[in-house]
């Protein structure tokens, strides 16, 4: 064996430096790791690497939520103020007399319920008829499309990617995926992402559950990659830190007496709400709530498919809020869905495919009320028997990123190539 | 005419400068008997001679190479001047120069009679070239060297570490017996190589070569598209754990993601498996003509839109990706002018929708002229334009840039994160050299010092790492069903590496930057473990023992834990990384194995699993 890694007939270059004899300190200082605690030596927990502050971002914790499959916005903010809705949707359709009255235009629907304290304390908005620019209603194509967001462009990466690219890199746990460990468009690109099925499930299978069986692990692993080209060091000590971080979290009782539902988007708030209470520098935070698509049979107002996945949701949100108490004024959730639903119910009693969708978000920080311009349900203000998108979602998310995260107009232009609305926010949520 | 028989015999034929036959010379190939001075018995003392003689046109004969008898069948007696001299005899040919033919005297004939042995002596031979042409096969390296800490130079291993999924103790014996070249080449001859034990369990699966129509026509009447886009993963990991074609498979990934096909994308669910199989077929040949098939293949004309587009709206998609990534590369400047162009010559090429095949639209063509860079064309016609696509993906096939960019690919998947400008400009002459094929960039890659160098120099992404973990096991898909090729491409999603799941028409990058996360880094340990153990669960798993230790256990932990090493990666760990495990597994060197010791059975799995999470695994 030979240690050689210096080959004299590379061509100079910072990727030939980085492949040969650069030093890791050296490197990490390069990429603004300076303040991480690794170096070569013993690696050190990467729980050492975080203060109560995470150093290279600012803004609010932000969590985008999911809801695959295109999420009926017209059952879950009703227009029971619009004449057409009652006669679009004459079975499944909310009545008036049953939503919980946000305006004079909108009812939530009651399953909704447990989100009323969050909406009359204003920790939470809603975007009506928001949607990507021009219809499309393919679920992969619309999802493709929604999260690259980046129509027109060469762009290789997701929204989030981008907007984590903005800032110095962070800790293992900057960028996580909650819930399953396949990672959304968003979050594609080179920003490094975790994905976990949850915080328990989080470790080193070899290793088991003691902390001897870690520090064994640990220290074999560390020794063995001594003298690992740096990247692959760093990744490693990186990973047995952020394994340290996690199995510290210990078992979890959620605060304020929040109750979450035993589901999957219940769990998975639950452990984003650990994570962002253990301030372990969570920047951005996906989950995936599938189970929207509802061709046939989405019940009543009272019963059936849409009533469940709602009240979960709600429950859900609803607990998350509570949970997070104070930490709420600096956390930023926002559903997005790749497309709402026709206005008109099908003869199965469910929802096609359609365009213009409701959005929530739920912070510390948000206006009250039902934002957006409704274009109303009017048969000649319909595209192609679906609400018409006015408001671009990128504009919801825009006004997340300046006022919530502090991006400037500029760097909004970064994370939405081609996007030009950036500078009249709609005002969702307040710096 | 007269027709006229003769037969030479090779006595006679041989007489040509042959000493036994000029005795003889004298009755049988001596100049004609009317020349009023005899033929000398040795011509070559003798001074030309010109004269006017017969000469037995031969119209057809038989030839006995092995007796060199020449028997002409039929022939035409013409009368011509000849020179003779000593036994040879020449004609002027058409510019009037004396010019020796393939006939002798016959003194029975009285006539110039063929013969085919001395035609076949006339006629110059091809000579070969003094040393072979760089590319037509590969050279052995002159010298190996480590570029890791972790590893030694055993060429076997560093050749199935990259031009495969990782050595297996079968595979090891193989490429040793074959050696270095003849196991490269065989590999560049994927079909010269047998592959019956992958392809028994290959036949399980759909046919991946089936005709689209066939495909969409299953699809149509009950196929589940999820099933047809997953036998693709299924039979691509099959091959990846099993086949003896292991190149091949790694080159199918390379193409695969060069001209990325994201997995599941809609549409294409009748169109990948033959997508795949359209690149397996031709990922050695030239460049060319597997562009061209890849730019009419209706799963790239569906993914990249190009079915969409028309004369009217020309969607840019797959006009501009082919500049992009599949050609020249975004660093030439071919400018937003050029992608409209190209879109604009793509136009036509489409699917037909009732049968899923490609098809040639003329209507959806767009007519006028078009220029991209150095290729420009009047495209004056709609039903011409598919001839104006072919010239013009020639045209980029065999543009620099692309030369260059498949170099620094290829390159970079098989030699370094960062090779040498040097080796990257010989690929790429050597790959217009000979008009885009792919083999020879390969085999001067392969014949070159920086490959030699390289070894333990790349960084296993996470689907090759669990690959390799896999082929070190020795596990093998169960023979009842097909759970396990798809739990390992799970296991490498989760990693982040479904090695054709890459949202964006890119392709999985390549280079170790990219995979240094902390998800991928413990997925990959977890997946270690996994496959060490008892997952993917429905395979067939020799016993871990035998496949890392063998029959006889060792004496003390630290012959064990040489013995272990050796088996999985060539050779004993470093001393500091022996000291490691010691201490993991708990025991000093010298502590006496039994076949109750932990490290030899509750505790082997973890053990090994430590080894393959180590840098002797990860680095390749």
């Amino acid at each position: 064996m030979t240690e050689t890694t210096t080959r004299p007939d590379r061509a100079c270059c910072a990727e030939a430096e980085r492949a040969s004899n650069v030093t890791r300190r050296s490197l990490l200082k390069a990429v603004g790791l300076g303040t991480v605690a690794i170096a070569a030596g013993p690696m050190v927990g990467m729980r050492a690497a975080f203060g109560a502050v995470d150093a290279g971002w600012s803004g609010d914790t932000v969590v985008v939520l999911s809801l695959r499959g295109g999420f009926d916005g017209l059952s879950a903010v009703a227009p029971i103020g619009d004449p057409d809705y009652a006669l679009n949707r004459p079975t499944i359709g909310v009545p008036s007399g049953s939503a919980f009255q946000l305006d004079s235009m909108f009812g939530m629907h009651p399953a909704l319920n447990a989100l009323q304290s969050l909406w009359t304390s204003n920790k939470l908005a809603f975007v009506h008829a928001a949607g990507m620019a021009s219809p499309n209603r393919s679920h992969f194509a619309a999802m493709d499309e929604m999260e690259r967001a980046a129509p027109g462009s060469s762009a290789r990466s997701g929204w989030l990617d981008r907007t984590l690219a903005l800032h110095t890199v962070g800790g293992p746990f900057s960028a996580v995926q909650m819930g399953s460990s396949s990672l959304p468009e968003s979050l594609a690109g080179p920003y490094p992402v975790l994905g976990m099925d949850s915080i328990s499930g989080f470790n080193l299978k070899g290793a088991g559950s003691t902390q001897a069986g870690r520090d064994r692990w640990r220290n074999a692993l560390n020794a063995l990659h001594v003298q690992a080209p740096a990247g692959l060091h760093d990744s490693a000590a990186g990973t047995l830190g952020a394994l340290d971080t996690a199995a510290g979290l210990g078992t979890y009782t959620p605060g304020n007496g929040a109750s979450y539902p035993n589901v999957g988007v219940g769990n998975a708030l639950k452990n984003a709400a650990q994570l962002i209470k253990a301030q372990v520098g969570v920047r951005v935070l996906t989950i995936d709530l599938g189970d929207w698509d509802m061709h046939a049979n989405l019940g009543t107002v009272g019963n059936g498919w849409m009533r469940d996945n709602l009240t979960e949701l709600g429950g859900a949100l609803k607990a998350f809020a509570t949970d997070l108490g104070p930490l709420l004024d600096s956390t930023t959730l926002v559903t997005i869905s790749e497309f709402g639903r026709r206005v008109a119910e099908n003869e199965s009693g469910g929802v096609d495919h359609g365009w213009g969708n409701v959005m929530m978000v739920l912070s510390g920080h948000v206006v009250q009320g039902v934002h957006g311009t409704w274009p109303t349900l009017a048969p000649t203000k319909l595209t192609q028997g679906d609400l018409t998108a006015t408001t671009d979602y990128r504009a919801v998310l825009a006004d997340i990123l300046v006022n919530r995260t502090g991006a400037s107009v500029a760097q909004v232009a970064e994370v939405f190539p081609g996007y030009t609305g950036a500078s009249s926010l709609p005002g969702v949520t307040t710096a | 005419m007269e027709v006229d028989q003769a037969t030479l015999s090779r006595r006679r034929v041989l007489g040509a400068g042959a000493a036994v036959v000029a005795a003889t010379a004298a009755s049988t190939v001596a100049a004609p008997a009317a020349q009023a001075a005899q033929a000398p018995a040795n011509p070559t003392a003798t001074a030309a001679v010109v004269k006017k003689v017969y000469m037995q046109r031969v119209v057809s004969y038989r030839y006995n190479p092995s007796t060199r008898v020449t028997t002409v069948t039929k022939a035409v007696r013409v009368s011509v001047i000849a020179r003779f001299y000593g036994t040879k005899v020449y004609l002027k040919n058409s510019r009037g120069v004396w010019t020796q033919i393939p006939y002798v005297w016959s003194s029975r004939s009285k006539a110039l009679t063929f013969s085919r042995y001395l035609q076949l002596q006339l006629t110059p031979k091809p000579k070969p070239p003094a040393t072979p042409a760089v590319g037509t096969v590969v050279t052995l390296p002159p010298s190996w060297a480590s570029a890791s800490a972790y590893h030694n130079t055993d060429w076997t291993r560093h050749l199935l570490n990259r031009a495969g999924y990782g050595p297996t103790p079968a595979e090891l014996v193989t490429v040793h017996s074959m050696g270095y070249v003849g196991w490269l080449e065989a590999q560049l001859n994927p079909s010269r190589v047998s592959d019956t034990a992958c392809d028994a369990v290959l036949a399980r699966l759909p046919a991946q070569s089936a005709s689209i129509w066939r495909v969409k026509h299953a699809l149509d009447t009950g196929l589940n598209a999820w099933d047809q886009y997953n036998s693709v993963l299924q039979d691509f990991t099959v091959r990846a754990l099993m086949s003896k074609r292991q190149l091949l498979t790694v080159m199918e990934d390379f193409w695969g993601n060069h001209f990325n096909v994201t997995i599941y994308s809609d549409g294409t669910a009748e169109s990948r498996a033959h997508y795949a199989y359209t690149i397996r077929s031709r990922a050695f040949g030239k460049f060319t003509d597997l562009l061209t098939a890849i730019s009419k293949h209706p799963a790239m004309l569906t993914y990249l839109n190009n079915r969409e587009s028309t004369a009217v709206a020309p969607n840019e998609n797959q006009g501009r990706e082919l500049l992009e990534l599949h050609t020249v590369g975004v660093e030439t400047a071919y400018g937003e002018a050029g992608v409209l162009n190209s879109a604009r010559m793509l136009t036509g090429l489409g699917v037909d929708s009732d049968s899923g095949e490609y098809a040639y639209q003329p209507w959806n063509h767009w007519t006028g002229a078009v220029k991209v860079l150095g290729f420009s064309h009047a495209n004056a016609s709609d039903t011409g334009g598919e001839a104006v696509v072919n010239a013009y993906l020639s045209y980029l096939s065999h543009h620099p840039a692309t030369a260059t960019r498949l170099a620094r690919k290829l390159a970079t998947r098989f030699v370094s994160d960062t090779p040498s400008a040097a080796l990257i400009a010989l690929m790429a002459k050597t790959y217009l050299a000979f008009d885009t094929a792919i083999a020879p960039m390969l085999r001067v890659m392969f014949s070159s010092a920086e490959f030699a160098h390289s070894v333990g120099g790349k960084v296993a992404r996470p689907y090759e790492h669990l690959l390799s973990t896999a082929r070190r096991m020795g596990i093998t898909p169960a023979l009842d069903n097909f759970n396990a090729p798809m739990q390992l491409i799970y296991m490498a999603d989760d990693a982040g590496h479904n090695p054709f799941g890459q949202p964006f028409p890119t392709g999985q990058p390549d280079t170790a930057d990219h995979w240094e996360s902390t998800a991928a880094t413990l997925f990959r340990w977890n997946n270690t473990w996994n496959v060490v153990n008892n997952y993917p669960s429905d395979v067939v798993r020799p016993l871990l023992l035998n496949v890392v230790v063998g029959p006889t256990l060792p004496a003390t932990h630290g012959a064990l834990v040489d013995v272990i090493a050796t088996n999985l990666f060539g050779h004993t760990l470093a001393a500091d990384h022996k000291t490691a495990v010691l201490a993991f597994l708990g025991v000093t060197a010298d502590k006496v194995v039994s076949s109750s010791s932990a490290a030899v059975s509750y505790g082997l799995q973890s053990l090994v699993a430590v080894l393959l999470d180590s840098p002797y695994a990860t680095l390749r």
